[in-house]
């Protein structure tokens, strides 16, 4: 007989994140994923200037800010035919990089590395065999046995001072940690030096986007102006402290995320068998270098893959209202056209209709509706975004750069190209993205410098910013990579207003309920057939959800099938 | 330890404003923007930043932060509190409280805590939509506005006290 477990964060915001999981023999049978907190920026939106959108929606998210906005900005563009100059089209791509570069390298140690370190065993692990360690894969200079037992000590008496803070909600002792006591110590010790590196690096949003958090965006272009004598734009000062951020961003995802995932990721390979899920994989492509118009100019390709067949990789046109549909069978909204169409974003509807049970409550009913989430389709596919499909499609597109660094990956871990599809797979796929960002970033800046040197300082495209210039009615479609997956906008304007505004989101394709037909969505699917050593600490299945990345942190509480607490940890839910 | 602060003091509003009342942290920095105040009292719109705020954090000595808590007192209750640990923040902190109570951790363990104050507003519920705060929370903003202010002359007349004391 099955025991259904819960896993659910209580207080917490960005679409607070439910999973209830059905466990026989050892092993998830069943899983349901529910977003229970309502988000209607559709209704803030509406009637407002869409000038002004990209302000709002970069509020959408504490994480990925600045992708909200782009985004939009790119949505408001397309509708008004605006071409952005190349020099806003670089500085976009170069905060862009910089957006990856902390996002992943957060992402990676922060929130996401104490599924597979047990900080505990660190502390009993021997420096000088650690340095050894660290020496040994990484050029990285700080690796002396000195340095390695001077943080040991200091967590240890972070942790015998009985404020165990950040380490308090961990599964320390599961018998699903693998690692050595000294890879443990590796990685706590970068733990600690990724939290200082992180707060250099979105300094490269605050320059150009002149704010951080939140920075500045504009439709037609970018807010900075280009002067290498101005004192208050982008002069050459500015331009050489970019140059070495982006710089010392790079060394650090090179010398040390990189070795410490391989590191880790070669202790686990049985991960390389579980958490595959859908096998379908969706990108819209991103990182233009020659306008956003030219598709094929992309450093991150579009495209999708059906049932892990890398052969083939299908177009996508999100214009086309049969390919994209959101549906609402086990979402709490309603249709004018009732709960069996689906809808294509640009006539989508956001009205809410919550006939779920009143909290707190023990389970949900997953026969009837059960998420705040829309269900996404790609030609009535269900599709998993993220590093992982825009590593395939980049890999399975023949892209060079993508073979590289996948191909090196598989050769020193020494697994076949079908570890990839899971688990495992999309935590290395992110660390392996994060790798060409940070290469790209320095390309596009090399490039935004050539421009300037060549006297070409343009960064907006305003002949189209009045409203009187604009069509009476006008629709359309913004897209790009957000750091969890493939993000798009769409847009309809009348009379100078917004009429409707629809986002589809990554986490909205990854965390839905299932569809009509009864699919399930990529969460809910990589679950299935997931060992669980222990239903009371179900560390595996935080280590499947934290693969995609869900955007915001979120505190989870783990009940047992009477709804008492048995266990609290963290988990992100975006 | 305190290399090379800012002495300034950084107020500093946090949470989602496009979620109603849990926005009020935000809203009350915005006004004390439009505020004529002391060159050394410095104001920033944290939004719903998280780590990225860690900067600012390491940076100042002196941090006031503004947030929303859900902690079932009556809506509009002001509180101030100065957390020396992460479990010194209310359980129930709003948005963002994981990612303030991580980074006030991060803070301990890399030994870069500043000194904070915190204040904290009650409200209701999150589960409101729209960039308006409800009547409870905007009647409650001229005060909130004047104990910011309040604190911060007390912060800086104690430096100026300090100041003095260690000269002569």
């Amino acid at each position: 007989m099955s025991k259904r477990i819960v896993v659910d964060p209580i207080t917490r915001i960005e679409g607070h994140l439910r999973v209830e999981a059905d466990i026989e023999n050892g092993k998830i049978k069943d899983a349901y994923s529910s977003g229970t907190m309502v988000r209607l920026l559709e209704e803030i939106l509406r009637g407002r200037d869409p000038r002004d959108a990209w302000a709002f929606v970069g509020r959408v998210c504490g994480v990925c800010t600045s992708i909200h906005s782009l985004v939009s900005v790119r949505t408001v563009e397309d509708a008004l035919g605006i071409k952005v100059p190349p020099n806003a089209e670089l500085v976009r791509n170069i905060m862009y990089c910089a957006l990856y570069m902390h996002d992943h390298v957060v992402h990676f140690y922060h929130l996401h590395a104490m599924d597979w370190v047990d900080v505990v065993n660190a502390l009993k692990a021997d420096p000088k065999k650690t340095s050894e360690l660290a020496q040994s894969i990484s050029k990285w200079p700080k690796s002396s046995v000195g340095y390695f037992s001077d943080v040991q000590n200091r967590v240890k008496k972070f942790v015998e001072s009985g404020q165990l803070g950040i380490f308090a909600n961990g599964y320390w002792g599961h018998p699903a940690y693998k690692l050595i006591a000294e890879v443990n110590l590796l990685a706590l010790a970068h733990y600690l030096e990724a939290l200082e590196w992180q707060k250099e690096i979105v300094k490269v949003h605050a320059i150009f986007g002149g704010k951080n958090p939140h920075p500045n965006y504009l439709v037609g272009g970018m807010a900075c102006a280009i002067g290498i004598d101005d004192v208050s734009g982008i002069n050459a000062e500015r331009l050489a402290y970019v140059q070495h951020l982006m710089e010392e961003g790079q060394r650090f995802i090179e010398q040390v995320y990189i070795p410490d995932l391989m590191a880790i990721a070669s202790f686990y390979k049985d991960w390389g068998a579980i958490g595959g899920g859908l096998g379908n994989y969706l990108a819209y492509g991103d990182l233009p270098w020659n306008g956003f118009g030219d598709t094929a100019s992309y450093k991150f390709p579009s495209g999708a893959i059906l049932n892990k067949d890398i052969s083939k990789v299908h177009d996508v046109d999100l214009r086309k209202e049969d390919e994209i549909q959101e549906f609402i069978n086990h979402s709490w909204y309603s249709y004018k056209g009732g709960d069996n169409v689906g809808l294509h974003p640009w006539k989508g509807e956001s009205v809410i209709n919550y006939t779920g049970p009143k909290p707190p409550f023990e389970h949900l009913d997953t026969t009837q509706k059960y998420s705040y989430l829309k269900t996404p389709r790609w030609k009535g596919h269900a599709m998993e975004v993220g590093p992982l499909a825009r590593v395939l499609i980049g890999y399975a597109r023949g892209r060079e750069e993508f073979k590289e660094v996948v191909d090196k990956a598989l050769t020193d871990l020494n697994v076949p190209v079908t570890a990839l599809f899971s688990t495992l797979g999309r935590t290395a796929a992110r660390g392996l993205e994060c790798q060409l960002a940070a290469r790209w970033g320095m390309d596009f800046f090399n490039q935004l410098i050539t421009n300037i040197k060549n006297g070409d300082t343009r960064m907006a495209d305003t002949s189209k910013f009045d409203p009187s210039t604009w069509p009476k009615q006008a629709i359309g479609v913004g897209y790009g990579e957000a750091p969890r997956g493939a993000l798009a906008h769409w847009i309809n304007i009348e009379d100078t207003k917004i009429a409707n505004y629809q986002l589809v989101v990554p986490t909205t394709w990854n965390a839905s309920p299932r569809d009509g037909k009864g699919q399930m969505s990529a969460y809910e699917s990589s679950l299935i057939d997931t060992p669980v050593a222990d239903e009371k600490l179900p560390l595996e299945i935080i280590r499947t959800i934290h693969s995609f990345d869900p955007c915001m942190a979120c505190s989870v509480h783990l009940y047992d099938e009477h709804g008492t607490t048995v266990s609290r940890i963290q988990v992100l839910g975006d | 330890m305190m290399e090379t602060r800012n002495p300034h003091i950084l107020i500093m509003g946090i949470g989602n404003y496009l979620m109603g009342d849990e926005g009020v942290g935000v809203q009350a920095a915005r006004h004390l923007q439009q505020m004529e105040l002391p060159v050394d009292v410095e104001v920033l719109d944290g939004g719903t930043g998280g780590f990225h705020l860690l900067e600012y954090f390491e940076s100042y000595e002196t941090v006031i932060l503004i947030d929303a808590t859900l902690d079932e007192r009556t809506p509009g209750t002001i509180r101030l509190i100065e957390p020396k640990f992460a479990s010194d923040f209310p359980r129930a902190m709003s948005t963002h409280d994981i990612g303030l109570r991580d980074m006030v951790n991060a803070l301990q363990l890399l030994g870069k805590m500043p000194h904070i104050h915190l204040f904290v507003v009650s409200i209701e519920t999150i589960q409101q939509q729209g960039i308006t705060l409800t009547p409870e929370i905007e009647r409650v903003m001229p005060l909130l506005l004047q104990q910011i202010l309040r604190l911060t002359h007390k912060l800086q007349y104690k430096e100026t006290v300090d100041e003095i004391a260690t000269a002569t």
